[in-house]
């Protein structure tokens, strides 16, 4: 059996968790996505011995594909002007082919491509949420004028607003920037009809939050932490970096871990990280699940944690294992031992300038 | 800013302390590769062809 990241080797979980594994013994393999270059080349055959390879890696039955993060096809940049849209369509279409099959084959995908482009919907995710028996808050999302201002002029609650997507606003040759962020919006504060049509939103009953959670899934094994905000703000995601955060392991209450458990199950998910508010009364929100969101940061303020030893034990464990993962998670190595590594430059850096960035926006 | 003329999303956004800049621009030049989020242009930003927003609360 051997692990294929579906993922550049810098990306910064693949980077530690590869390294973690491979330390404790593992075979590890990275494909960071389709690309003409060797690396990037893919094949499928289907005849009498189906066959996937990706960058020179066969998929053999009882391989486990994590499903990490993928770049986006890269079509041969001397591919012809008059063909470059054809062979941008082409490398797309492929890719869904390639994806799409994995998880028809003998092995085990975390997740499901097609479990994780429906639940990545956030629309998606706060119904299932509910059906489930989680708590979630009145939601409306629009780009449409008058719901926006009925929502917003519901009595005696409070909204915010937040987008679908992160971006940075960075000013033309300065230093100045702006990032979306959750705020509080009041309907005396609204805009113009047309400013609304400028682009859908999300809007939001607030959840007046004594602290925040991040819960992390991993197959049947469910782990939260209380995030105190030291700023106290709406958004603890940005503070969080730069350090202005606890992170504190909490006991899931019984019937949020079994909404969880049920929402993964008909989600068809078996991994992701999971946000949470929690108000005066103790009461659990979802908020939203990313799953393939961010993890190993949780280590680095606070070490006993463990979640890098606990991930690299979930995806060497058989599929649907409830075994606990703090069985084996002392066999592979922590964190902090690969990032003291990394400052003394004895493994690669992780991470790389992209020169696209879909989320960055100039402004005068 | 004229705000007539912005999207929600801008005018609600929040303008970053020079620390907060640092952290989220200066990616390039550190090696503390881990944030809870995604708006850090170190990240990988895409998955597959979608865009995954991990900046909600």
């Amino acid at each position: 059996m051997k692990i294929i990241v579906l993922a550049p080797e810098n990306d910064n979980h693949t980077a530690p968790i590869k390294w973690a594994l491979e330390k404790a013994g593992h075979q590890v393999v990275c494909w960071a996505g389709l690309a003409w270059t060797g690396d990037g080349q893919a094949t499928v055959l289907l005849g009498n011995d189906d066959a996937v390879v990706l960058g020179g890696h066969s998929v053999d039955p009882g391989d486990v594909i994590w499903i990490r993060r993928p770049e986006p096809p890269l079509p041969n940049p001397k591919t012809s002007e008059s063909d470059k849209k054809f062979a941008s369509l082409e490398y797309r279409s492929f890719y869904h082919s390639l994806v799409y099959l994995l998880e028809d084959l003998p092995v085990w995908c975390i997740n499901k491509y097609s479990a994780s482009r429906a639940i990545i919907q956030k629309s998606v995710q706060l119904r299932l949420a509910r059906k489930c028996g989680l708590k979630t808050p009145a939601t409306l999302m629009s780009n449409s004028p008058g719901p926006v201002r009925e929502f917003l002029a519901r009595d005696g609650s409070r909204s915010i607003c937040k987008g679908f997507t992160p971006h940075v606003w960075q000013k033309d040759g300065h230093h100045s920037v702006a990032i979306t962020e959750t705020f509080e919006l009041r309907s005396e504060q609204l805009p113009a009809d047309e400013v609304l049509t400028y682009a859908p939103a999300i809007y939001q009953e607030m959840v007046v939050k004594e602290f925040d959670v991040r819960m992390v899934l991993m197959g049947t094994h469910i782990y939260s932490y209380a995030l105190t905000n030291t700023k106290k703000a709406l958004d603890w995601r940005q503070d969080a970096g730069l350090g202005h955060v606890t992170v504190e392991r909490i006991t899931t209450p019984p019937d949020v871990e079994e909404g969880v458990l049920e929402f993964a199950r008909q989600a068809g998910i078996c991994f992701g990280s999971l946000d949470f508010g929690v108000d005066a009364q103790g009461q659990w929100s979802f908020l939203e699940i990313n799953e393939q969101g961010q993890f190993l940061w949780l280590d680095q303020f606070n070490r006993d944690l463990k979640l890098q030893e606990k991930f690299c034990a979930f995806i060497t464990a058989p599929e649907g294992s409830t075994a606990p993962l703090e069985d084996r998670e002392d066999l592979f190595p922590a964190l902090h031992e690969y990032e003291d590594l990394l400052s003394r430059e004895q493994v690669p850096p992780t991470a790389r300038p992209r020169t696209d960035d879909p989320f960055l926006s100039m402004e005068a | 800013m004229n705000a007539d003329k912005r999207v929600l999303s801008r005018i609600g956004a929040r303008e970053l302390t020079e620390e907060e800049v640092e952290a989220v621009t200066g990616a390039f030049k550190i090696q503390h590769t881990l944030t809870p989020c995604f708006i850090d242009k170190k990240q990988q930003l895409l998955n597959g062809d979608q865009a995954i927003g991990e900046c909600g609360g």
